[in-house]
């Protein structure tokens, strides 16, 4: 068990909805002492020096065990989380097999047993067996065996009625049903976000409303069900478009029981990358053309840029940030994609889909935060409360999700005013495959406790 | 043939090389070591382009088309996808220069995951590639090819993306056929057909809105998608073309026309109705081509299907310049090898922006 002594720390606590200087003590790994300080004491601490937060909760992380580990174990995959901040971690059902019965989810937990990290590994359970999208996987199995929600990410095929039928039987369990919206007969093939930049480079077009499309469908059968199944519980989960972001604020307003996260990669990175531009979304402005503003800087076709939803154009990202701010968007989860090098050293439209992005998740926050684009307690909010209220009681996390005396200490202390540069050997992660790498990212994670325990301290703290 | 670019500032004056001997030997000012697109090329390097391309026009009219500019050096020539005109182009071109020439035909598919292309070209270059020519079916692929190679990569043409050959010996071929000392400046040129998937195409719009062309992109609305978004950005840069799917505002007038191959595959993705219905309302027929000026040239990159998206009697007819396009490709394509070839040998020195297709 470990001790910890922070005075003059700027403390951010959205669970009390507090944000200020403050002191904090750890003894023997409990959270002894929150004082927030106030007057002179206060003197000279503000929100760019080292900060402290609730450790963050990721709803959407592809852990790839079991059945490919050459890309990431649920060991690597843990110490990256910390790596990241993140103290709670949702790992996705597509494995080999999927997790579609509790056998497989036992060997998850076994793994991260073995691992000993202390960060909390959590995971969804698939919608239907083999995720093939054609019958129920054993939900309510799943449900008594720990999992938090039902997921066929990226599963190319699946009806409206098993949706229909997945999201009364899951309500009934009291679990959200996290789809990933695409319509996939709009999708195949597809490379880039249609727009300009896929039009200009030659590839095949992803279109908006592939998602918009979807989320129109998944809301419409929501409203449906929901009468039946007042439990019944829609997350969509990596929303990147602006109409679609419309569709869920009209559906939230309507008090539709729908939630949804965005990925740190859609909010902060646009199609423009794929062309070779290394500009954030609020750099590049809403009608931002990386031609016309000379701002390539990179050669194009970076395989690591290929995702799934596609890194979508400034505009889009520009309505996510906004979403965030306004509380359309509930959370920011991470898609933590991990691939081989061989997956991804291949042509553009031959790579893998996906981001490793566990470790890079703050880094990308904080350069919205920094740019105005989010407030710092938004930002924190969204990546610790704001997820957590779709675990309910399924965390062991009982002392919630906040800075509360006397519970396990559970917490992220970061310096904004350091940085790290990026690079493979500073991955923790199997997958390096990030179009980060080589950049320089600001707020450096001094140190990651998880139920009291240290889950990752920085070797070469300057503090 | 100063008219490459009409924007404002002289372009400086080209050195011309001498294409009879090694280019290393010779300063000549290109910078480029790939060419893997044309957007990157500045209206100096087009012009330097034409002009050693007018030098092998020269050699190509002499009774031993064959000079020993790249002699002993190794050209490979990598095809992932099926060709003949744009293979064999590359092949007497390099022969002229007298390289070695290596051909390989690759099989390629996304599902087969036979050896990647970066163990191609890391073999193909252990077996002695100097320069590698390449194409393949998937848009960027060269980059990725460059990122591995030691020597220069020639962008044969790469899915939707890019043929920087094409557009260029399409330039070639209308400078040297238009009137008036062939200024391509201010002159509609309209292209014809299945845009959406023609990496010549889209080359060709950074070529002619380069060299000041009233640029025209004509078809049905399915293969039309996405560009009117590019032409509308397009106009902030200056680079100004239009997009229409009304044939006969886009032909009315036109000094230049050239059609795109229409593929049977467009009807089983539901993008055409029928080639029939295509012929009868986008083929370049000889009423079509009516509402063109009178000494307009037609062009075609090939191949043709004949009697869908050009008439026969077009295609042979007084204006067209389709066999003149295969012609100007073999010097474009030397004028490139011998380009590029100076870079790789170490003569210049400099590398362009890395952003560069062209770098």
């Amino acid at each position: 068990m470990t001790d910890l002594d922070l005075s003059r720390a700027w403390l951010v606590d959205p669970a009390s909805g507090r944000e200020g200087p403050g002191e904090l003590v750890v003894r023997d790994g409990v959270l002894e002492a929150v004082t927030w300080l106030d007057g002179g004491y206060a003197d000279g601490i503000d929100a760019s020096g080292v900060i402290v937060a609730p450790g963050f909760v990721d709803l959407h992380a592809h852990l790839r065990e079991p059945g490919n580990e050459d890309a990431e174990t649920v060991a690597s995959g843990l110490a990256a989380a910390a790596h990241g901040g993140f103290t709670t971690v949702c790992a996705m059902p597509n494995t080999t097999p999927a997790l579609d019965e509790p056998g497989v989810l036992a060997r998850v937990q076994a793994a991260a047993a073995a691992s000993g990290s202390p960060v909390e590994l959590l995971a969804h359970g698939a919608v239907t067996v083999g995720r093939a999208g054609e019958t129920l996987a054993a939900l309510g199995e799943l449900a008594d065996a720990g999992v938090v929600g039902f997921s066929d990410d990226g599963a190319p095929v699946r009806s409206a009625t098993i949706l229909r039928n997945a999201l009364a039987y899951a309500g009934g369990l009291g679990l959200p049903i996290v789809d990933h919206p695409e319509d996939h007969t709009q999708t195949e093939g597809a490379e880039a976000n249609e727009g300009l930049v896929a039009t200009v480079l030659g590839l095949r077009g992803w279109p908006g409303a592939a998602e918009a499309g979807s989320v129109a469908r998944d809301l419409a059968i929501l409203a449906e069900v929901v009468r039946d199944v007042p439990g019944a519980h829609l997350h969509l989960t990596h929303v990147s478009t602006a109409a679609s972001l419309a569709l869920i604020r009209a559906a939230k307003a309507d008090g539709l029981p729908v939630t949804c996260d965005v990925t740190p990669h859609h909010l902060a990175l646009t199609d423009e990358w794929i062309a070779g531009a290394r500009r954030f979304a609020w750099e590049a402005g809403p009608d931002g053309d990386p031609w016309r503003d000379d701002a390539i800087v990179a050669p194009p076709f970076d395989a690591s840029l290929r995702v799934n939803p596609p890194l979508r154009t400034p505009a889009d990202a520009l309505a996510c940030l906004a979403a965030l701010a306004d509380g359309t968007i509930d959370a920011i989860a991470t898609d933590h994609a991990p691939h081989t090098e061989v997956d991804k050293a291949v042509e553009f439209g031959m790579a893998a889909n996906g981001i490793s992005g566990i470790e890079t998740a703050i880094g990308l926050v904080l350069a919205a935060v920094d740019a105005g684009q989010l407030t710092l307690a938004r930002a924190v909010e969204a990546l610790t409360t704001g997820p957590a209220r779709l675990l309910g009681a399924r965390t062991r996390r009982v002392g919630g999700f906040g800075l509360v005396e006397g519970a396990p200490a559970d917490l992220v202390v970061i310096d904004r005013a350091a940085s790290w540069t990026v690079r493979s050997d500073a991955l923790a992660s199997r997958g390096k495959n990030t179009p980060l790498l080589g950049r320089e990212l600001g707020g450096l994670v001094l140190l990651t406790m998880a139920a009291g325990q240290v889950a990752f301290e920085e070797p070469n703290d300057p503090s | 043939m100063t008219d490459v670019m009409d924007g404002p500032g002289a372009t400086p004056e080209v050195v011309v090389p001498s294409v009879d001997v090694a280019p290393e030997s010779q300063p000549v000012g290109w910078r480029h070591k790939h060419l893997l697109d044309v957007d990157g090329l500045s209206a100096t390097d087009l012009d330097l382009v034409m002009r050693t391309a007018d030098a092998m026009r020269e050699v190509l009219a002499r009774p031993i088309t064959k000079v020993p500019a790249l002699r002993g050096r190794n050209v490979t020539i990598l095809f992932y996808e099926a060709s003949t005109r744009t293979r064999v182009s590359f092949e007497v071109a390099a022969k002229n220069l007298s390289a070695d020439v290596v051909n390989i035909a690759a099989a390629t598919s996304s599902v087969t995951k036979g050896e990647s292309l970066v163990d191609t070209v890391r073999t193909v270059e252990a077996l002695g590639a100097q320069m590698l020519v390449m194409r393949h079916g998937v848009s960027g692929a060269p980059y990725l090819a460059a990122e591995v190679f030691g020597g220069s990569v020639l962008n044969g043409g790469d899915g939707w993306h890019a043929h920087p050959t094409q557009a260029l010996l399409d330039l070639y071929t209308m400078r040297s056929r238009l009137p008036d000392g062939g200024s391509v400046a201010g002159r509609k040129v309209v292209i014809l057909g299945d845009v959406l998937h023609s990496r010549v195409a889209r080359s060709n719009i950074w070529t002619l809105t380069a060299a000041g062309a009233d640029l025209w992109l004509c078809g049905p609305p399915t293969l039309l998608r996405g560009f009117e978004a590019w032409a509308g950005r397009g106009a902030a840069a200056g680079r100004r073309f239009t997009v229409t799917s009304d044939v006969g505002a886009a032909l009315r007038d036109a000094d230049v026309v050239m059609a795109l191959r229409i593929q049977r595959e467009r009807m089983a993705a539901g993008l055409l109705p029928s080639l029939r219905e295509y012929a009868a309302r986008y083929g370049l027929t000889r009423e079509r081509l009516a509402l063109a000026r009178e000494d307009a040239l037609v062009m075609h990159p090939g191949p043709m299907n004949e009697g869908v998206e050009i008439a026969a009697d077009v295609a042979a007819g007084s204006q067209s310049v389709i066999t003149d396009q295969v012609t100007n490709g073999v010097a474009i394509r030397m004028a490139l090898l011998y380009l590029l070839a100076g870079v790789s040998a170490g003569s210049a020195s400099g590398s362009a922006a890395p952003g560069s297709g062209a770098s």
